[in-house]
This record gives structure tokens, sequence and C-alpha cells, in this order.
């Protein structure tokens, strides 16, 4: 190598290295700039879609970063912006889905590992879910800060593998989906745990159950495995997807299956949904060969 | 060791540089893989103008960003590895080292750390990895086990560079340099029963020196001084004159080892080569040994003729030197022998 090769692998690296002396401060002004263009753009769309009532038209698909590729659960906040987190990790993420801005982020003290599925607001603490019905409490944290947070087994691996979480402020309880009996000789059905807040009355836990034929209608899943459930704010039904078959369900509270029927557009693992107060349907997919998205969509409740 | 810690004060200041001047690039190496999180909002991609999900990149960023973080990694695993080698070749309990080895610990953790790079998160992409290199077989024997070590070693630094967490990957390599330099330097492990290089040395040497007669060593509490190095060099020596005295089936071209003392060594050398082109049937100027504030010792390879005994041969040399030299010895194959069979 010659004398001169060195200076030319630097003359290389430093444009790319410049690149990356992003402050914070200059992100944040990046993010308004793009947010005020962004939010115009997504008042035209969302108008385009209330004037075609076409509810496999999504009116954003946010491309998530790689850290968030295995995008799990969704919550919203009452800032109107939703909660996501990665599978493996106690990390939180705050994103504004009208304008495609990651707000925030903040983890767990310790950045405790686990297998986390689904995340939900109450009130002012989040609450985290592991695939084994562990929940972690904790209060939102700054940007890039890390929140002390307590634990709480509810013993209910024993029954089911979780996937979905949320908080019914109805009834203040959070609400666990089953996806998957540990029981495999149990019938197949829809099986909803209430939890009631705050935690520790184990025996105040009871159940939801919607007999599997109610759920799959007219489709042709021959079971459901719900990924994510979560409340829809004008009814209080509550409105579940199911991963392997795409399903969309919402339910009522009593158990009446109120619509059963696929995701509208292409999704290739759904793990999270929620729906807005200004009737948006949010629908998040795990990375798989292609990046993690959160998609929105226009909510028509039927 | 002072080398290897001027080394690592280096790269740290380099690193404290570029830390100050490229933060982001910097976090993206060294602990991205431990969740480290970054401040900030963050504009998101909004496939549906840009492009659609399917053309956009998965994996670590744009087209830059993945040039640079790739670039940066490699270098990385590269500046971690090159202390890790001089220390393989310096710390051995084996003389010697495999050079092959010293490559394939510079070249491995940038493989590895490509391939993690590639395969990070992706399930998919790691079972077609494990298929493809179930294909190739790699089959070495290695000299020393410790050599399987570095090549751990080599592969956790890649790996750290991979998952862009090269603080870990830094640590371990610093940590395992300096635990390799001490229990290399102190013997550690060694058994405490087992004889060490001197004490095996000192029995033949005290036996050497204590033995009566013509080839008695002068300075006898010198050779017992001689520390493990230099008795291997006495020794190599004491070969090399058994070799070319030996009793093989080949007859020796010498049979016997002229050793001459004194202060003048071109004059004694011009002296007693004279005598020895008159007596004896061929010879060779072994070695020539200067001494400080001692005389200097000159060594000739002969073959004495049958004809002349040893003592005529020295008193020649002595007449012929006439003061030149201090000493002569002549040790013949037969004295030698001799003195091997009274220690067996």
């Amino acid at each position: 190598m010659s004398s001169a090769s060195p200076w030319l692998l630097l003359a290389f690296l430093l444009p790319g290295l410049a690149g990356c002396r992003n402050t914070p401060q200059a992100k944040a002004a990046e993010a308004r700039t793009v947010a005020r263009t962004r939010a115009q753009e997504f008042a035209r769309r969302t108008a385009y879609a209330d004037a075609h009532p076409d509810t496999s038209v999504a009116l954003a698909q946010w491309l998530m970063p790689p850290e968030l590729n295995e995008l799990s659960g969704l919550a919203l906040t009452s800032r109107g912006s939703v909660l996501t987190h990665d599978d493996n990790v106690g990390r939180v993420y705050e994103i504004d889905v009208k304008t495609g801005i990651l707000l925030k982020s903040f983890s767990l003290l310790g950045n405790p590992k686990g297998d986390f599925e689904a995340i939900t607001v109450a009130g002012e603490d989040v609450y985290l879910m592991e695939s084994d019905g562990k929940l972690f409490k904790f209060r939102e944290g700054a940007d890039g800060k890390q929140v002390p947070y307590s634990t709480y087994d509810t013993g209910l691996a024993k029954q089911c593998e979780f996937e979905g979480l949320t908080y019914e402020p109805d009834s203040s309880r959070l609400l666990m989906v089953c996806k998957r009996f540990v029981d495999k000789n149990a019938a197949h059905a829809l099986l909803i745990f209430r939890i009631p807040l705050p935690l520790g009355n184990l025996s105040g836990i009871t159940t939801l159950r919607v007999p599997i034929e109610e759920v799959v209608g007219k489709n042709h899943w021959k079971n459901i495995r719900p990924s994510d459930i979560n409340i829809e704010p004008m009814t209080g039904n509550y409105v579940i997807v199911a991963s392997r078959e795409k399903a969309l369900l919402v339910v009522t509270p009593d158990g009446d299956v109120v619509r059963s029927e696929e995701l509208p557009g292409e999704h290739r693992q759904p793990e999270g949904v929620a729906v807005t107060k200004d009737s948006l349907l949010l629908v998040s997919d795990e990375a798989n060969v292609k990046p993690a998205v959160i998609t929105v969509y226009r909510w028509h409740p039927s | 060791m002072r080398r290897l810690l001027a080394y690592y004060l280096i790269l740290a200041v380099i690193v404290v540089i570029l830390a100050y001047l490229f933060p982001d690039a910097l976090r993206r190496i060294s602990a991205k893989g431990l969740g480290e999180v970054s401040e900030g909002p963050t504009v998101l991609t909004d496939a549906l103008t840009g492009g659609g999900a399917s053309n956009s990149p998965f994996g670590p960023g744009s087209l830059a960003d993945i040039s640079v973080t790739t670039i940066l990694i490699l270098l990385g695993a590269l500046a971690l590895m090159l202390p890790v080698t001089w220390v393989y070749m310096s710390a051995r309990s084996i003389p010697g080292h495999n050079q092959n080895v010293v490559q394939t610990l510079i070249i491995l953790p940038l493989v590895v750390a490509g391939i993690v790079f590639l395969v990070q998160n992706s399930l998919a992409l790691a079972f077609s990895l494990a298929g493809v290199v179930g294909a190739v077989r790699f089959r070495t024997t290695l000299r020393d086990t410790r050599d399987l070590v570095y090549i751990f070693l080599s592969i956790v630094i890649g790996f750290a560079a991979g998952v862009q967490s090269l603080a870990v990957g830094a640590l371990i390599s610093i940590v395992f340099n300096v635990v390799l330099l001490v229990t290399w330097r102190y013997d550690y492990g060694r058994n405490v029963l087992t004889p060490t290089a001197a004490s095996q040395w000192a029995g033949p040497l005290h036996s050497l020196a204590s033995d009566t007669g013509d080839h008695e060593i002068p300075d006898r509490d010198l050779v017992l001084s001689l520390t493990p190095e230099k008795a291997e060099a006495l020794a190599d020596r004491f070969h090399r004159v058994r070799d070319v005295l030996g009793t093989k089936k080949k007859k020796p071209r010498y049979n016997s080892v002229l050793t001459i003392t004194t202060d003048n060594v071109s004059d004694a050398q011009r002296q007693v080569e004279e005598v020895l082109g008159r007596m004896t049937k061929r010879w060779a100027l072994d070695e020539v040994v200067t001494n400080t504030g001692k005389p200097c010792e000159i060594y000739y390879l002969t073959k004495v003729k049958k004809s002349i005994p040893r003592d005529v041969l020295l008193t020649a040399i002595h007449e012929n030197a006439n003061g030149i030299i201090e000493s002569a010895n002549l040790e013949t194959a037969e004295m030698f022998a001799e003195h091997e069979g009274t220690k067996g």
C-alpha cells in the first residue's frame, strides 16, 4: 500500500462520519420541519379516504428503524401518539403515527431482556407484558432515559401463552388475550382474562370465553391465535388482531362478535393493533423479509 | 507489555477523539448491540411515498450508513486483533509460532464480523448461512491447544464487531492479553514437582565441573551460575562436538577437539596451526571464544595420526607457541566415550 492510500481511505471515511454527527437538537429541528409537511399530507390523504370509504387504502405506512425489527404491541397515549416496543428488550418507543416521527425512546432500568409481547397505558402507568403473562409496571420516561419498574406475575402461564394486552378504562381492568392454550386438548375458543387494577388480587381475575365458531364466522380459519387486543374508544369494544390468520375481530365486552374479517391491505406478520379516538386503525407488522412497519388506515366502525 | 500498553493507550486516545468529533459514528459500532438508546426524535420513512416497504433496506440503514458502519466495524475488529497477534507471537510455551495462525487471527474476525453483521436479526439468513457453511469442511490440527483459544477469541471479537458492540470486544481483547501475558510470565499452572530448566541442568553441569582429570572445566562456579538459556547454548555446543566425535557407523571426519587458551589469538593461531599441519591428518578451526578479563579460547577439530600420541602433539604445540599460549588440551573420542560411560 502506497503512502497515499491511508489518506484516500480517510477521505472516503470522513464524509460518512460527518453525516453521523446528528445531535438531538439537529434531529428535533428536522423533525419539526418534516412534521408540518406530513401533517398536511396526512390530512389530505384522510380526506381522500373519507371520500372513498375503502378500508384497504392505507393512509400511511411508516418504516420502523432496525432496533424495532421485532416490533410488537401498540398502546395509545392521551397525547394521540402510540407507544410500542421491541420484542426482546424492555424498551419503549413513542411514535406520532400521523407524521411518522419517532418522538422518543426510553428503556426499563438495566435494559432487561425478555419476550415482551404487548404494551398498554393505564392512567399514568404503563404495562409491558411477557408471553408468560408476567407484567412490568412503570411510568413513562424522558427521551433516552431509563425508568424503574416493578414486576407482577399473573400466574396465568400455566393456562396460556399471551401476546395481547390492553387496559379497559370503563372497568379499570387489564385484558390479556390468550394466544395459545397450554393444554393442547382444550377446546378452541377466544379467551380473554380480565385482571382488576390495582394488581395483586388474583382471585379477582375473570374470563371472557367466546366459542371459536362464533369468532371464525364465515371465514375459513381453523383456529384463531390473537396477537394483540385493544379497545375501540368510541364503543368500548375489543379490537383483536391475529397474526397467522391475518384476522381482524371486534368483540363486545359481553362476548358478541361484531366483526370477523381479514385485515385490510397486505400484512406479513401483524403483531399489534389500535384504534384511535379520531378513527384511525393502526396495525404494526414485525419485520419479516420486509422491514417492520406501522400501517395507518381509516377506521369505519360498522 | 510496554508496547501493548502504549498501543491500547493510543487506541483509547483515538476513540476519545472520535467520540468527541463523531458521537453517532462511535455509538453505532461501540455498544449498539447492548441496547444503547439514541436521543432526539427520528423521522421515519413513509413507505407509501418512499418507494414502498419492499424497496426499503431491511437492515442497518441506508447504503451510506451500511458502508460506513461496515468499514468502522472491520477496522475496529482489526485494531483489536493486532495486539492479540503480538501476544500470540511472543507469549508461547512452545518455541516458534505458526504464521498461518497469526494471519488467521487477523482475517477470521473480519469474516465473522461480516457474517454476523449480515445475519443479525434475520432467522432466515442465519439458516441459510448454516446451510452454506455446512457444505464446507474445516479440519486442521493445531500444534498448541492454546492456539484454539486465540481462534475462539478472534471469533468473539468478530461477533462483537458484527453486532456493533466493539466496546465489549475491546475489553475482552485487553483482559485476554493481560491474563495471557501474566500466566505466561509467571509460568502459571506449572507442576511444582516438575524440575525447572535450571535444576535440570545443575546435575550434569555439576558432575562435569567436579570431574577430575584433563577435561575439568576451569571455572566451576561460572558454569554452575549459568542461566537456563546459557546452559542450553552450552548443551548445543556439547551436542555439536559429540556429533563430530561420536561413534557413528560412518567413520568420523575428526576424532578429537583441541582447546587452546591464549591472550594473543592471532599469533597463537598461526603457531598452533603450523603444528597441526605437520602432525595431524586434518584439522579445522571450530570456534574462537573471546573473553574479557581472562584468556581467549580457540577450539580446533582434529584428526590425529595414530602414530602421534596425544602428549607428543601437546608438547609440540607448547614448544612451537613459545609461551604465547597459556594452556593446550586435547580431548579425544575415546576420552569422551569414557566420560559418557562413567556418567551412565
